[in-house]
């Protein structure tokens, strides 16, 4: 105190010396007060300046630090890559950045939020802005804000929008795709097909006497024989076939870059492991049959849907020739010309 | 004719500025990357919006679109795109000089731009006593559809854009991309003010 | 006497520049083309003695002029003022024959000082 009122009664010379005085002591306050880490590099990378930000947050005694290389304070730091960043900050003199969403931290600092976050260190996005000072000399001015809750909730919306559109897509019942996704693949991979000419082929398949068998054992065992039946075929299939539920008891399987028999084959094969499957529903043996039909995309079909409504009538040939066994469309045409 | 159409003197003006900007931007570059950097000469066009969603959606296989704002003095400011086409980001780690294994390529994307933007629009703003700020530059996500949403949902509304085709050779490989500066309305009558006043000292 | 001189610029805005760089006694024998090929026909027909160039311009650029000059034995003091200044282009414009190299934009102390050194002030 007394050394500041020795300051105000000197010369006025000296009020300029004054006020440069208390602008530093605001300007060093504002900066130890500030929620961002602030850290000044010179041209050799030693660190010339940090705040109090930094001092609380690593722990660290500014004696030991001050003077001292970033890279030997700071170890985690990518020594080569960070090196690179800050050389072109003081050659090029312009601004460098490093966001969270590339990578989630370069100092490891903790943070403010240890219960919700799944991070152990604080989130950061860090700036490097070049200063040039009055005597040519060079350094590098590091800003590290803290952006743990930008990014907890970020990743947190992200989870959810993906679980959303997982929902969207899936029947809730059989846990395969719904009829909408469903048609939205089809629609997809039929003008895949025809960019590529490529083949495809479609299995269309509906559970015999199912509503019969509603009417025997009541609806949860219907439910149960859904969920058991779409499990059973989804064993069967390949990653690329893209099986949904297309109605109440009727499926549909995508099968991209698939011939005609190769399809009637995988049909035949979900048609025999369906038939000689014994389900239980409360001690009850339960069997259950399919029929099912086959088309593949020809020339002919200018759109999709048309490719359904082969399969479809493949499906009612299969139906009509007795249930449990498989139609292709080739041999429906061949039923109706006979 | 929309109003923030330049004349001819002040097109030309402003193509000699940029002229000037990459030439020592691209000189800077290739004393940072020590190669030699071969620069054609920036194509620099005015777009109005609808110009500019066009030419973007013609563009087959944008890969990724990097966005970055500026602000200098004299209500100057904008948004700086970089769109970089599928085939030219193989080799920016190496151009940068970083091993690949040190950061992603997203990283590698968001840093070259950076690097180009900054470079650019330092030496440009220099050149009309002007100094720019920056934000964080941010990738956008996948290019193709978030592009014109992106471009909607600009804090600023815009009616002239000033594409510049950017063509960078490096020694033994060749890398493109295209800047695009988004600049709003009111920042246009700006420029327009200070490229009057470089006109008028001679 | 004052030399004739042709600056060559597709630029509007750099022509004035350099011209308004010239030495004042040189302002008067001031002759601009906006292209290479417009400049290598005011060459050949006039005696140009200084030749203030630009090297980025549509159809012939200023390398083509450069080569031009050679071709034609043309002997005049060619100062390249470009905006591309790579020292590897530096070294290319010297080696085909320019006197200077100076950089855009030109000040005009910078091109006095250059020019008195090839002792044409």
């Amino acid at each position: 105190m007394l050394d500041f009122n020795a300051l105000i009664s000197t010369t006025m010379t000296d009020t300029l010396t004054l006020n440069e005085q208390v602008l530093k002591q605001i300007n060093s306050q504002i900066a130890n007060q500030l929620n961002t880490g602030v850290l000044v590099l010179d041209a050799d990378f030693n660190i010339v300046i940090w705040n109090r930000f930094l001092q609380v947050h690593t722990d660290k005694i500014a004696k030991n630090t001050l003077g001292q290389s970033i890279f030997s304070a700071f170890p985690e730091l990518p020594e080569r890559w960070l090196s690179r960043k800050f050389s072109s900050v003081f050659q090029l003199n312009t601004p460098s950045f490093c966001s969270w969403e590339q990578r989630h931290h370069l100092f490891e600092l903790p943070h403010t939020r240890p219960i919700t976050t799944d991070s152990e260190f604080m989130a950061q996005n860090c700036t490097f802005l070049p200063i040039e000072t009055d005597c040519k000399s060079k350094y590098i001015c590091i800003l590290i804000e803290d952006v743990t809750d930008v990014c907890h909730y970020q990743t947190k919306l992200q989870k959810t929008l993906a679980e959303l559109a997982q929902i969207s897509r899936i029947d809730g019942l059989t846990q395969i795709y719904n009829r909408r996704h469903w048609q939205e693949s089809l629609e997809q991979e039929y003008a895949k097909a025809r960019r590529h000419d490529k083949k495809l082929s479609l299995i269309m398949l509906d559970l015999d006497y199912f509503k019969l068998l509603n009417d025997n054992y009541g609806h949860q065992c219907g439910d149960m024989v859904l969920i058991e039946v779409s499990a059973l075929i989804s064993s069967l299939l390949r990653v690329e076939d893209i099986f949904g539920r297309y109605g109440g008891e009727e499926f549909a399987i995508i099968l991209p870059e698939t011939a005609l028999s190769g399809a009637i084959e995988l049909a035949q094969r979900i048609c025999n492991k369906i038939a000689t499957k014994v389900l239980i529903y409360k001690d009850q043996a339960i069997k259950v049959t399919v029929s099912l039909g086959v088309a593949q995309l020809s020339v002919e079909e200018s759109n999709y849907e048309e490719l359904i409504t082969l399969s479809d009538n493949a499906l009612y040939q299969a139906k009509a020739l007795g249930r449990n066994q498989v139609c292709s469309a080739d041999c429906s045409k061949s039923l109706l010309i006979d | 004719m929309s109003e923030f159409h330049l004349t001819e003197d002040q097109q030309d003006c402003l193509q000699e500025l940029i002229n000037v900007a990459m030439g020592q931007a691209s000189d800077q570059l290739a004393r940072y990357l020590d190669t030699f950097v071969y620069l054609k000469v920036p194509s620099i066009e005015s777009v109005d919006a609808k110009d500019l969603m066009n030419t973007l959606s013609q563009q087959k296989n944008t890969m990724a679109v990097v966005s970055q704002g500026f602000f200098g003095y004299e209500g100057i400011r904008g948004e700086a795109l970089l769109v970089y086409q599928e085939e030219d980001s193989g080799r920016i780690a190496d151009l940068l000089g970083y091993e690949p294994d040190e950061l992603s390529q997203d990283e590698q994307l968001i840093d070259i731009s950076s690097i180009l933007t900054t470079t650019f629009l330092n030496v440009f703003a220099r050149q009309i006593d002007n100094q720019m700020s920056y934000n964080a530059p941010k990738l956008l996500p996948s290019a193709k559809e978030n592009l014109s949403e992106h471009l909607q949902q600009m804090p600023f509304s815009w009616d002239l854009a000033l594409k510049v085709n950017i063509n960078y050779q490096v020694t033994d490989y060749s890398f493109n991309c295209n800047m695009i500066l988004l600049i709003p309305e009111t920042a246009i009558t700006n420029i327009k003010h200070v490229l009057d006043r470089i006109l008028a000292e001679f | 006497m004052s030399p004739s001189v042709l600056i060559c610029d597709d630029s509007n805005m750099a022509r004035k520049q350099v011209l308004r760089s010239l030495p004042e006694q040189w302002k008067t024998s001031v002759q601009t083309a906006t292209n290479g090929a417009e400049a290598l026909t005011i060459l050949r027909d006039n005696s140009i003695d200084v030749l203030f160039l630009d090297l980025t311009m549509p159809g012939i650029d200023g390398i083509g002029v450069l080569q031009g000059i050679q071709k034609l034995k043309l002997k005049c003091s060619v100062f390249v003022i470009s905006a591309d200044i790579q020292p590897e282009m530096q070294s290319k414009v010297k080696a085909l024959g320019a006197k200077e190299f100076l950089r855009k934009p030109v000040k005009p102390e910078v091109l006095t000082n250059h020019l008195q050194q090839h002792g044409l002030l």
